[in-house]
């Protein structure tokens, strides 16, 4: 079987100038489904997401989101359908008659190629700051110290911290801390970067510091999966935006069109109620 | 007198007096019966107190508990580290484990090992269901401080492995999920993000049962092994003068255990300071650097 299953009802939306192919820093998925015991959090879900592509993720609370970019990021398990990140089957290789689990460490590998954002930041309360940023480099990488430290120090000077490197999170704000993460990310260079919501917990005044860095990103080249209430980040950076209720994707299309014209009632409903 | 300087006198509710009253009585009532009642011997108390006797007792008591401690709480973290585990197996025999040590009572277990030999007269290392390996008398290996060892420390790992887990269990969850999302294995996220973390929660506890193993020790006079509790014994079986040997032992459990109560003060001061301190910066972020 290759991984060219035609979607059964959702013809994907591809944005304009990118293509479908397989490759770092695409996401392909076919009639995903999750569930946590009885509960069915995600039913059919097929998606297409191209190397460079920004895609933001709406929706009402408790309809996916979140659990979709767990489950791209390999922290939630899938019951069925087909999950392939980077060009791969997420934690798993496909055999004639099923999918057998990767081993850890092959898992692990997939898994620092995918960067996720939090949003309660998660650092290390424990680290630094620059600590937070070389230890995945140096424990998982087995990157040098003095590699790692540089690489750190120029990511987080990309962020707009610098002179904070040696500070505990305790002793940042929250639109720092979140800096701080995406660069602990990126550390890892991570060919796919996931957002849950990465400015949800900060005051209103961090919110734009934290956008910039992720503009500054996408700019770069960097595909991107960012679940949030930003309808502005959504209209100047995302290349497809993805409106989600119930565990489906009910609307996909050009984040701009989509704001100004949803073409499902669902979609005209929920806008109406965040715009 | 301008208003504004003037003392502000706090208020002294009769509740208070009363209470230092009983306070006061209840010293008087001790002191004077302490003092006046020739029973207690004092002099016996005092000539003992630092007898060559008590003091080897003494001195094998505070190692005793040092080495139980520190035996416990490294089998300890192994157990609740297996006890964490998501593989079904290794956390059934570390919940085996900590059951059948909590369940009994130490001292019976103590008993047991010391007896160990009626179970197992003979101990053979090395590969089970071969022939291969070394047999060893039990009798000749287990004396009595090896069986007060083992039983001591096989018992307080499972209380410290309860207490550890505790301490994995505050670590919140999405901690863990970063460490996921950059591909650190079990180890690395145990010894880099979990163990920093639990620290605060398990160092206090520890302390505490540090101070309750200092006395937990003197149930091991039973196997007559010399401690503190087992020399004052000798003595009055000699002497016939019980009660002040007693005292004796108690005057130095007393002692030792206020002292280990200071740096156990200090210790949780400084755990809950720290995080006080944690939670005040929050308030205060830094200011942003200009770029
Ligand atoms: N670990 C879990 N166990 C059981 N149910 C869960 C779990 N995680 C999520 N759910 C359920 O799955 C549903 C979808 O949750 P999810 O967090 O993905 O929604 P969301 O779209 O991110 O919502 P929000 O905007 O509030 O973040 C919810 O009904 C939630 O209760
Ligand atoms: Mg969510």
């Amino acid at each position: 079987m290759t991984e060219d299953v035609t979607p059964p009802s959702l013809e994907p939306f591809v944005p304009p100038g990118m293509g479908k192919a397989d490759g770092p820093g695409t996401v392909h998925i076919r009639s995903l489904v999750k569930s946590f015991g009885p509960h069915a959090v995600l039913k059919d879900i097929n998606l297409d997401i191209s190397a460079g592509e920004v895609c933001v993720l709406i929706g009402p609370s408790g309809s996916g989101k979140s659990t979709l970019l767990r489950c791209i990021d390999g922290l939630e398990q899938i019951d069925s359908g087909v999950l392939k990140v980077n060009g791969e089957h997420l934690g798993f290789r496909e055999e004639e008659r099923s999918f057998k689990p990767l081993k850890r460490k092959e898992l692990r590998v997939q898994r620092t190629q995918i960067g996720m954002v939090f949003q309660q930041f998660n650092l290390f309360p424990n680290m630094t700051a620059v600590e937070n940023v070389t230890v995945g480099q140096i424990m998982v990488k087995g990157t040098r110290k003095a590699e790692a430290r540089e690489r750190a120090l120029r990511l987080l000077a990309q962020v707009g911290l610098n002179g904070r490197e040696d500070h505990y999170p305790s002793q940042l704000s929250g639109g720092q801390q979140q800096r701080v993460a995406i660069a602990r990310s990126l550390a890892m260079e991570p060919q796919v970067m996931l957002f849950d919501e990465p400015t949800s917990a900060l005051d209103p005044e961090l919110v734009g510091d934290v956008l910039d860095v992720m503009k500054g990103l996408a700019d770069g080249g960097m595909t991107m999966m960012v679940a949030t209430h930003e309808m502005g980040f959504a209209r100047e950076v995302a290349d497809s935006l993805l409106f989600m209720a119930d565990g489906y994707i009910v609307e996909r299309g050009d984040p701009r069109e989509v704001l100004a014209n949803p073409q499902e009632s669902r979609t005209r409903q929920f806008l109406r109620k965040v715009l | 007198m301008d208003a504004t300087a003037k003392p502000r006198i706090h208020r002294r509710g009769t509740y208070e007096y009363v209470m230092w009253a009983i306070c006061l009585l209840i010293a008087a009532g001790i002191a004077y019966s302490l003092i006046t009642n020739p029973r207690y011997q004092w002099d016996v108390i005092g000539d003992y107190l630092t007898d060559g006797t008590v003091l080897k007792g003494l001195w094998l008591t505070l190692w005793l508990t040092v080495l139980v401690m520190l035996i416990a709480s490294v089998l300890g973290m192994l157990v609740a580290i297996m006890r964490s585990s998501k593989i079904p197996p290794v956390r059934i025999l570390a919940i085996g484990y900590i059951s059948v040590f909590r369940g009994t009572p130490v001292l019976v277990q103590l008993i047991l090992w010391f007896n160990i030999a009626a179970l197992y007269p003979n101990i053979r290392l090395g590969i089970p269901l071969t022939s291969i390996g070394v047999k060893l008398d039990t009798n000749s290996l287990i004396s009595a401080i090896t069986a007060a060892i083992i039983g001591l420390s096989l018992n307080e790992a499972a209380y410290m492995a309860e207490i550890i887990r505790g301490g994995f269990n505050s670590v919140p969850k999405g901690q863990l999920e970063a460490g996921d999302s950059l591909g650190m294995t079990e180890a690395m996220k145990i010894r880099r993000i979990i163990i920093p973390q639990a620290m605060p929660t398990i160092i206090p506890a520890t302390g505490n049962q540090l101070i309750s193993m200092l006395k937990e020790t003197s149930l091991v006079s039973v196997l007559g092994v010399a401690d503190l509790l087992q020399s004052v014994q000798l003595i009055y079986a000699r002497t016939y003068e019980t009660i002040p040997m007693l005292l004796v032992a108690c005057i130095w459990y007393l002692i030792v255990s206020i002292l280990l109560n200071y740096p156990q003060s200090k210790i949780e001061a400084y755990y809950t300071k720290s995080r006080q301190a944690i939670r005040l910066q929050k308030v205060e972020p830094v200011a942003e650097v200009p770029t």
